[in-house]
């Protein structure tokens, strides 16, 4: 706000400035240009208090890893007698107007029996409007410059670069410090139940705002996966190592003339899964320090042995020509059609539904997940990931009493899983949207139809592992694989600190992605890429630096 | 035009004017409100150009910045390399492509059975009508390096043809695409240039002795200059549009250096950065080169004697 001219249009803003003033927080002057981050000091006082559910009892228990990683609860069938967690009311009668996101089609809203059904247990009327998932960031910015938010909104982390959202969260959104910090937290108690990792988030300038939504204390980027079937037919081992290992695994599983190859894309948009791999830190938290010094992921040796290795793949020609031609589209029908035996993917590729997919297109489908490894074939270390990916915030023009009620809602709708309440939100009502098939809940037409993810997108439990479409072996495997994983777990610097970049800065990403595709593909030596991280130093690189390192004086580094 | 009697007062002949195109003047006006309300009123947003903006203040409060925005899109290599790119493939579709609908006309003016005519035409037509997603996945499913061409050359142990993932020859693909997809569309408007051509002409060429070819150059395509002139002024004045869609679809195949044009460039650096100024500027800086294009066209066309966009 400070580099207004002064203009008429300068003048303006300084109304407005001068007219916001009261509402604005004591320590948040409006000159100030708040980067939106908080330090530890601070934000070990208003995190709020963990205290586990106990009511269900998960037939694999979590597990703890390194970096505070803990596994998900597994069942693998829902409790025959699911127990009540909330009792009393829930709301007091009131009307709020939702947004949430949504990847599939819109259920109706007039006449829709599961929302009439999960508002009358709310004792509210939450008006469900979800808008496609697609394009929710650019639904996003005209809803906050306009100022028509609704009372509860969620908003995914990958959407709020473009919302300056630092300065907006102040502004825009209540802060639930008050009702959350501490203790505070206790009143609501499967809020409670959400770890304290995933609640890091969404804290922005010191206070806390947002609604962990899906939260896990084990999120990576994700996993290389293969076809057990293929390598077992093969004689091939899946005991990698190393990507000496892997090369090996390619030159075994390749056979073009036969239309099948080893690998998909192991490199990941902009390094998202080979990262892992070579040890240099994601997109999303992107610095790392070599003697005191802090150094960009562009930056490091590691990101450029991973360029040159995958090059070396593709040369080899172990790699499906659509993913040479850098085509993620059909990815999962190559992989489950056995055209590709490798391949990288999230970690929620692996479930049940999958299962299902696969041996439609071949029987025999079988994906597993090679245990973490690190190219050299040393220990792997995995950047963990934060604790929820959506964050869902109260509007702040809501009253007091209107804050309680939405988070006693929210309470409700954070019930965990094996609960009676959890059933009620994700399935509706017993025998009309959902049945009992063998153990688990499953959507009749009417439930198919009427249901899509909505409450859930503003609050919810902790996600556990559950079977699906009826594929117990599945959750069992990953269930081991993540017990695994979590082991080598570290948290990266700055960890969910909420670092809003100034602007100037977006543009430095582009190029990049652009170069590490062209060079990953082999289209472009590894010499195009050393040339683009000058240019990316030159052009802002190492004024971002600075700017890291300006937070790292004043707020620490997230440890 | 010519009233009897003495001329009135300019303004009474233009109320005059006014009175006897009324009803033509009505009709005009729906075309007049859309274009207001979507080409010309959506034109304010160019302010954004000179500002620094942001959605929080939008246009009313974003500060003003001048020419920053140009200077900064000047200095920009990714820019140069966008234009440059842009130019290049333009001008290959200029050769290769604007000749094939005008070859495509007199193909088809020349089948005689109006049967065969209208089936063939109506085959070529169809492909306007897709999607470009839809035609660059029926290139890819064809040509690509697991497309059915490929697939056989592998199968029979032959070298592969990577065309789809060539950056080299990627101004080539997307002319064969756009050939593939438009060519048969363009061809409309030519033939309605043929139907107009009158026929006692051929008659009389015919008498004179002149064969296939001779009436072909003196009196089918002299016919139809005019139009061949007005599509190619129209053609240049879109130099700087050679799409959009087919660009973005196919850049993660043969990277940045060979699909950056214009228009991809404004939307990854001005969009999806959330640097919509200088995107702004970028579309402007297109903008305006585009009507520079046209009325140089133009002022050609009108040195060749023809009518080009408008009469003089």
């Amino acid at each position: 706000m400070g580099s207004h001219r002064l203009s008429r249009r300068g003048l303006l803003a300084s109304f407005g400035v001068i007219a916001a003033a009261p509402l604005l927080d004591a320590c948040g002057s409006p000159k100030e240009n708040n980067p939106g981050t908080t330090s530890q000091t601070d934000l070990s006082k208003v995190l709020p208090a963990f205290v586990p559910a106990t009511a269900v009892k998960p037939d694999i228990a979590s597990v703890t890893g390194a970096a505070g990683g803990v596994t998900d609860p597994t069942f693998l069938s829902y409790p025959a007698n699911p127990p009540k967690t909330v009792t009393g009311p829930v709301g007091s009668g009131g009307t709020y107007v939702t947004m949430t996101p949504l990847w599939g089609a819109i259920p109706p809203s007039s006449g829709n029996a599961y929302y009439d059904a999960v508002n009358k247990e709310l004792g509210a009327t939450v008006k469900i409007q979800p808008a496609d998932g697609n394009t929710y960031g650019d639904l996003l910015a005209p809803l906050f410059a306009s100022d028509k938010l609704p009372d509860w909104i969620d908003i995914p982390s990958w959407n709020i670069g473009k919302l300056s959202f630092g300065e907006a969260v102040r502004t825009k959104f209540a802060d639930l410090t008050p009702y959350l910090s501490g203790d505070n937290i206790k009143q609501y108690p499967n809020l409670a139940a959400i770890p304290t990792n995933a609640w890091v988030s969404g804290v922005w300038n010191g206070k806390l705002y947002g609604l962990p939504i899906y939260s896990s204390g084990a999120v990576i980027a994700g996993a290389y996966f293969y076809r057990k079937d293929l390598f077992d037919t093969a004689g091939v081992s899946a005991d990698i190592k190393s990507v000496a290992d892997l090369e090996a695994v390619g030159k075994a599983l390749t056979n073009a003339a036969a239309g099948q190859w080893a690998f998909d894309d192991l490199f990941g948009d902009d390094g998202a899964y080979i990262n892992q791999l070579y040890g240099f830190p994601s997109g999303s938290y992107p610095w790392t320090e070599r003697d005191g010094k802090l150094v960009h992921r562009y930056e490091t040796d590691g990101i450029v042995e991973a360029l040159n290795w995958h090059a070396k793949m593709v040369k080899a020609g172990y790699l499906h020509p659509d993913a040479v031609a850098n085509n993620s589209q059909n990815a999962k029908q190559r992989f489950w059609s056995g055209k590709v035996a490798v391949c990288a993917d999230g970690t929620g590729a692996w479930n049940g539904d999958d299962t299902k997919s696969g041996a439609a297109a071949n029987p025999s489908y079988n994906r597993q997940a090679f245990k973490m490894f690190s190219a050299t074939g040393g220990q792997p270390a995995v950047e963990i990931g934060n604790g929820a990916g959506l964050y869902s915030y109260l509007n702040k023009k809501l009253s007091d009493k209107q804050i309680r009620e939405l988070l006693s809602i929210a309470n409700y709708l954070a019930a965990p899983y094996g609960s009676a309440e959890w059933l009620t939100v994700n399935f509706g009502v017993s025998g009309k949207h959902y049945t009992m098939t063998d153990g688990n809940p499953l959507l009749t037409e009417l439930g198919s139809k009427e249901i899509a993810t909505s409450y859930q997108f503003l609050a919810s439990p902790l996600s556990p592992t559950t079977v699906k479409s009826g594929n117990a072996q599945v959750t069992k495997d990953y269930a081991a694989w993540q017990a695994d994983m979590v082991k080598y777990l570290r948290k990266p610097m700055f960890y969910g600190m909420n670092v809003s970049e100034p602007a100037q800065f977006g543009s430095l990403v582009q190029p990049m992605k652009d170069t590490i595709t062209d060079v990953k593909l082999g289209r472009k030596p590894i010499s195009a890429w050393t040339e683009a991280v000058a240019g990316w130093r030159r052009q802002g690189g190492d004024d971002l630096r600075k700017f890291y390192e300006d937070i790292r004086t004043k707020f620490g580094t997230g440890q | 035009m010519d009233a009897a009697g003495p001329a009135p007062r300019p303004e009474r002949r233009w109320r005059i004017r006014l009175r006897r195109d009324r009803s033509l003047l009505v009709m005009t006006v729906p075309a007049v409100v859309l274009l207001a309300v979507f080409a010309y009123a959506p034109m304010l947003g160019l302010v954004t150009a000179f500002q620094s903006y942001d959605i929080y203040s939008g246009f009313w409060y974003s500060p003003l910045v001048g020419l920053r925005n140009f200077e900064r899109l000047f200095q920009d290599p990714i820019f140069w390399h966008a234009l440059e790119n842009t130019l290049v493939i333009s001008a290959v579709q200029l050769v290769l492509y604007f000749p094939v609908p005008i070859a495509l006309a007199l193909l088809f003016n020349e089948v005689a059975s109006a049967r065969v005519r209208a089936f063939v035409q109506a085959v070529v037509y169809l492909p306007h009508f897709f999607s470009w997603v839809l035609v660059v996945t029926v290139f890819q499913e064809m040509l690509g390096g697991a497309g059915a061409l490929n697939t056989l050359l592998r199968r029979h142990g032959y070298e592969t043809w990577d065309i789809m993932t060539n950056p080299e020859a990627f101004k080539f693909l997307v002319t064969a695409q756009a050939v593939w997809k438009e060519a048969g569309w363009g061809i409309i408007v030519f033939l309605a240039a043929l139907a107009a051509i009158d026929q006692s002409l051929y008659e009389a060429a015919a008498a004179d002795g002149a064969g296939r070819w001779r009436r072909l150059w003196h009196v089918t395509l002299p016919g139809m200059r005019g139009v061949i002139v007005l599509m190619l002024v129209l053609r240049l004045g879109n130099a700087l549009t050679v799409g959009f869609e087919q660009m973005l679809v196919q850049r993660q195949a043969v990277g940045r250096d060979a699909s950056e044009v214009l228009d991809t460039f404004a939307y990854y650096y001005g969009v999806v950065n959330n640097n919509f100024s200088y995107g702004a500027a970028a579309g402007l800086f297109k903008g305006v080169l585009s009507l520079l294009l046209v009325l140089a066209a133009n002022k050609l066309a009108h040195a060749f004697g023809e009518d080009g966009l408008y009469r003089r």
